[in-house]
């Protein structure tokens, strides 16, 4: 049994006369421990597909089957009693500003009836877990962007949840304050078994703590797999937008500079397995004795393991090119050519 | 001056602050159920009820559209059969608590649609009820909002209750239309426009006080 089933959901927004159909035959399985990514670029409707999953957006169509419960057969009390278990954090981290930082942990505990002192016992201690056991009696107007989703990120986990839904949770923050963030929402994924799911538009999110992850685009599901193999190789022209923007800054961008260089063959290249101290494009150019352009590069050393893709153009000679790409490919890259 | 006027002063200021207060309570006794039902049931509430929001939003418009000089006296009959008479302090409670109301009402509505919409999805994500949204949300967020709100609420029903004073309405309106003008005193009447300046002045400084106090989002 999956954690999350998502079956044929569409929701369509009617406004006046117009019809918007935000979602169209979404289908996902998202299992007990997966970090599981959404993404897609503004408007493609994964917000309102994560809120689908906790019915704050009643589908048009389809069900949602959290843990084996169908969320749209259940009463207005007991969707209630379902909410506690889906905890969410967003965007704007949405604390409740005339309370301080216990008090909003306290809070879900606390409507649900749980005594004040236990609740706040209880939020002390998960203030410890987010790293911010100093900051009880701060109001979020006293916190950084990143102090108030940690805090966003307690209150969430104050009622035990078994799912976490992050909506945009790290977009408002910058780069440094995102992987913390990311970091400490892997922690919990390990140590409390959590299912999460991730939306978001920036692929660099995916990648660092996401298994799984589904593209949607205008309301449909394009591209469902391992990041792995999604980001190796991507199949969607949505999923290697995505991948593109991402790696060489905006989308227009990607197809000029590529199209200027007329000459050679293209390729794109993955790191996956491969040591990051081995120089391997500069290898293969000195075996070679031939020139090749890198156009493009995005790669980070994470734990002495290269991660991320260039792109390359290959000499002209399709004898030296194609002995090029094996050579890559004998050493754990992904090669895949690049056709725009 | 002598030792009669001062009684009357002294006695007309706590008139005035006795119409204001009770009027300004009695008001928000009606006005904050109603506001928040207009926020709850507005099209972008938690809980839309277009027929509830449309018929409260129609009585609130008529009865803010009516001058209170015109309402004052349009109520002397209700007045006069809840009170038993149509003259003097308490019975001048009934036009300001009918005016304040729907003025409170709308005061209300706008302090609680000010309050963040994700914060309330938040809520709601958590599994809160309408009931917990409305009492540990809306109010609490809002209540900086509401108290400002209240303190104009006070100072406008200050304002109105020396309206009153054309009907014998008592208080220091009363007094200041009784000697200055129909007596010419122009002291007098100095004196009372002093009085409710100062009396307004002591109401906004505490509102404002209590509110920024209140306040966490400095």
């Amino acid at each position: 049994m999956s954690e999350i089933e998502v079956r044929h959901l569409s929701k369509t927004f009617t406004q006046k006369d117009l019809k918007v159909d935000a979602l169209s035959d979404i289908n996902i399985n998202i299992e007990k421990g997966d970090i599981y990514g959404i993404i897609g670029m503004s408007g493609a409707g994964k917000s309102t597909l994560v809120r689908c999953l906790n019915y704050l957006e009643r589908p048009t169509d389809g069900q949602v089957i959290v843990r084996g419960q169908e969320m749209g057969a259940l009463s207005e009390k007991e969707l209630r009693q379902a909410r506690m278990k889906i905890a969410m954090i967003f965007q704007s981290f949405n604390l409740l500003q005339q309370k301080n930082a216990v008090e909003n942990i306290s809070f879900p505990l606390r409507i649900q009836g749980t005594p004040k002192k236990e609740a706040k016992a209880r939020a002390k201690e998960l203030l410890r877990t987010v790293g911010l056991s100093d900051k009880a009696k701060s109001y979020p107007s006293q916190l950084s962007g990143g102090q108030q989703q940690r805090v966003a990120i307690a209150r969430a986990l104050a009622c035990d949840p078994d799912i976490l839904l992050c909506d945009e949770a790290t977009s408002a923050l910058d780069p440094q304050t995102t992987d913390q963030i990311l970091d400490l929402i892997k922690e919990i994924n390990e140590s409390l078994h959590l299912t999460i799911v991730i939306i978001t538009h920036q692929m660099s999110v995916i990648q660092k703590i996401c298994n799984r992850v589904a593209i949607i685009e205008n309301g449909h599901l394009v591209e469902e797999g391992r990041v792995e193999d999604i980001f190796n190789h991507p199949k969607s022209r949505a999923a290697r937008e995505l991948i593109f923007r991402e790696v060489h800054g905006d989308p227009p961008t990607l197809q000029s500079p590529i199209d200027e260089i007329t000459e050679g063959t293209k390729i794109r290249i993955v790191f996956t397995a491969n040591s990051a101290f081995e120089p391997v494009v500069s290898n293969m150019i000195l075996k070679f004795g031939q020139p090749v352009n890198i156009l493009r590069a995005n790669t980070r050393n994470v734990g002495g393991v290269a991660k991320g893709d260039m792109i390359l153009q290959l000499p002209v000679d399709r004898e030296t090119r194609l002995q090029m790409e094996d050579y890559l490919k004998e050493r754990g890259l992904e090669v895949e050519e690049v056709t725009t | 001056m002598d030792m009669k006027t001062i009684q009357l002063l002294a006695n007309g200021l706590l008139e005035t602050v006795y119409m204001t207060l009770v009027s300004t309570a009695l008001g928000y006794l009606i006005g904050l159920p109603v506001g928040i039902l207009l926020t709850v049931t507005d099209k972008e509430g938690i809980r839309p009820n277009a027929f509830i929001y449309r018929i409260l939003d129609v009585i609130i418009n008529i009865m803010r559209s009516i001058p209170f000089l015109i309402l004052l006296i349009l109520l002397i009959p209700f007045t006069r059969f809840l009170v038993g008479k149509s003259y003097g302090t308490t019975a001048t409670i009934v036009p300001l608590v009918v005016s304040a109301a729907p003025y409170i009402a709308r005061m209300v509505e706008s302090s609680l649609k000010e309050v963040d919409a994700g914060v309330i999805e938040a809520a709601r994500s958590m599994g809160a009820s309408n009931l917990t949204i409305v009492f540990r949300v809306l109010l609490v967020e809002a209540k900086t909002s509401l108290i400002t709100g209240a303190t104009i609420t006070l100072g406008t029903i200050l304002g109105y209750s020396a309206m009153a004073g054309t009907v014998a309405g008592g208080g220091l309106g009363d007094i200041a239309i009784q000697y200055g003008y129909y007596r010419w005193q122009t002291d007098i009447m100095l004196i009372t426009v002093a009085l409710l300046v100062i009396l307004f002045q002591i109401f906004q400084m505490i509102g404002m006080k209590i509110a920024s106090a209140l306040d966490h989002r400095k």
